[in-house]
């Protein structure tokens, strides 16, 4: 029984590294993904964040945040409606894997394509600016926190039940957008009024801008392991509507 | 023989039962091991809401589904297993080649990592694909994808094959090859249910054949005992020279025709009595002055059954000799119906 067991484990751990990697190859080369994903954040970067006297690490710092929000939440709102429509969609979900290990295998496509596109931005600021990090391994803890709970962000509005992913892009930008304004990244928290700086804290992109700031300046407002936390704790509730939401799919024939 | 497919009070509603739009009113039918089961039914009859249902991709409003003895409902782990699924489109992945959907599936399937090698290879060659293993599929034609498809969803050998609409708008050569690959898979032990509007690729390959019409089963048995149920449906074909459209009102109107059915450059009469029409049509060339090309009698094919169950009409032009007839609902054959 506890062999049985031990070998589905193993069997969706591989199941949901297959349909990642898949996953990877096939899209992370599509305009969505580098518009949405890669040239996004740093579009946004720029627009924000040049003539504000800022320091380099500091830049860093938000740039790191951004990109990993951007990018991680890009994945699910693209990919998975597409699949949808093109029919693919069903061909996982007809196969013998759980619903979970599917979701955590989309979560990990976005997870990923945040990692690599944030190495990216880390290497420009270390080797362009010479920014030294603070803290590399809680930097890495950072990254690794932030991509998976915002790319488990991204795969709920991926879980829609629509084959249009433009239906889905639309709110799901929205909301980052939204998020991005509240949460610390271009005003800090200690600059905002009580009321704003509330707000700020029931968005977990707050706790990654913070937590990239121990990282890489080696200062933050919070406390380093709440950040984590939040991080962490934000990754698994967001799957929770993402399962509800496929349930509701199954139901409505999607 | 033991059931691999056992479905009872299967119901889908799309939206709520008080409000919604009934797909599948309380359906029951089974399908044994080893079988070609055919699933016919006009467009939006509920053919692909039930095989959704089937391959765990829809959840039913109410009913039953077991597959090889497991509730579907409940234990579905191990049905998906055994399972292949070749949608209506070819769900491939254009942008990998053919060798790479064929491992993908492979994995996702766990087939071990010597096997699927050997396994893509055989299907590959199999399908006339191996030239094109690194080619993308985005560069296949449909027919191509088509077999890749069906490769895919073959490579884990299941021991049950959902097929929806394999061979519409494959030309004559990939059409035929598909069906050849059915029946051997079906040799092979693998249980085939097949969805198709195609009436006579369900005639050849099925051994029984269940007819859904808005959403319920109108009829369920063997091609032959269909038609045998069906004798009434009988016709007499003629050619006759000249040909023309006019021939239709006077044919339609013979004693013993119930319709006229112009056929390329024949027409079909439908009739319960053969030998009663027969002379009629005789008549009919004689004091006309046709020529009587060809004329023959036929029994009813399983289109004949399909639109007379189904109450449709042939796409050809139709001269009604009665008012239309009534449409049977909830009919069985004699033998084996509601199995």
């Amino acid at each position: 029984m506890k062999d049985g067991w031990l070998q589905r484990l193993r069997d969706e751990v591989t199941q949901a590294w297959t349909v990642t990697a898949k996953d990877m190859k096939v899209y992370y080369l599509k305009p969505g993904m580098i518009m949405f994903g890669f040239l996004m954040p740093f579009f946004m970067f720029f627009s924000f964040s040049v003539r504000r006297g800022m320091a380099a690490d500091q830049g860093v710092a938000r740039l790191l945040a951004l990109t990993v929000f951007f990018t991680a939440a890009a994945a699910g709102p693209f990919i998975i409606p597409l699949e949808r429509r093109l029919g693919t969609y069903d061909r996982l979900l007809a196969a013998p894997m759980s619903l979970l290990t599917l979701l955590l295998s989309k979560t990990a496509v976005g997870a990923f394509f945040a990692i690599g596109t944030s190495a990216f931005a880390l290497i420009v600021g270390v080797v362009a600016f010479g920014v030294s990090v603070a803290q590399p391994w809680l930097l890495a803890v950072a990254v690794l926190l932030a991509a998976f709970s915002f790319s488990a962000l991204g795969v709920i509005f991926g879980s829609i039940p629509t084959r249009n992913p433009g239906s889905v892009q639309m709110p799901s930008t929205l909301l980052r957008w939204g998020l991005l304004f509240i949460s610390g990244v271009f005003i800090g928290l200690n600059e905002m009024a009580p009321a704003a700086r509330a707000v700020a804290y029931l968005s977990p992109l707050t706790y990654a801008q913070d937590l990239m700031n121990h990282a890489v300046l080696g200062a933050g407002l919070l406390n380093p392991w709440l950040d984590m936390a939040v991080l962490l704790l934000s990754g698994v509730l967001f799957l929770v509507p993402s399962v509800l939401m496929h349930r509701r799919s199954r139901r409505l024939g999607y | 023989m033991n059931d691999a497919i056992k479905v009872g009070s299967l119901t889908k509603y799309y939206g709520r039962p008080e409000a919604g739009v009934l797909a599948v009113d309380h359906i029951n039918f089974q399908v044994q091991e080893g079988e070609v089961f055919g699933f016919l039914g006009p467009n939006g009859a509920g053919k692909t809401t039930t095989q959704r249902m089937l391959t765990t991709l829809l959840e039913p409003t109410e009913g039953r589904i077991t597959i090889h003895g497991h509730d579907l409902a409940h234990d579905a782990y191990p049905v998906k297993r055994q399972m292949g699924l070749v949608p209506e489109e070819s769900n491939v992945y254009t942008e990998l080649t053919a060798w790479d959907n064929l491992m993908f599936t492979a994995k996702l399937y766990r087939v071990g990592r010597a096997e699927r090698a050997a396994r893509a290879r055989e299907l590959l060659e199999a399908f006339g694909l191996w030239e094109k293993r690194d080619v993308k599929a985005e560069n296949f034609s449909k027919g191509m994808r088509r077999r890749l498809s069906i490769a895919m969803a073959i490579i884990h050998k299941p021991a049950l094959l959902f097929l929806d609409e394999p061979t519409p708008g494959l030309d004559a050569q990939s059409a035929r090859a598909i069906r050849d690959l059915i029946r051997q898979l079906n040799d092979e032990g693998t249980t085939i249910f097949l969805t198709t509007h195609q009436i006579e690729e369900a005639n050849q390959l099925c051994d029984r054949v269940a007819i859904i019409d808005h959403g319920q089963i109108a009829a369920i048995d063997t091609p032959e005992h269909l038609k045998q149920a069906f004798r009434r449906v009988q016709s007499v074909e003629v050619a006759l020279e000249p040909d023309g459209q006019a021939h239709g009102q006077a044919l339609g109107s013979l004693p013993g025709a119930t319709t006229a059915v112009k056929m390329g450059d024949k027409w079909r009469l439908y009739t319960k009595d053969p030998s009663v029409l027969l002379p009629q049509v005789m008549d009919y060339a004689n004091s006309s002055e046709l020529r009587v090309v060809s004329l023959s009698t036929l029994g009813p094919s399983l289109e004949d059954v399909f639109l007379e169950i189904t109450g449709q009409q042939v796409g050809t032009v139709r001269h009604e000799a009665q008012e239309s007839k009534p449409r049977r609902r909830g009919m069985k054959s004699g033998m084996g119906g509601g199995r």
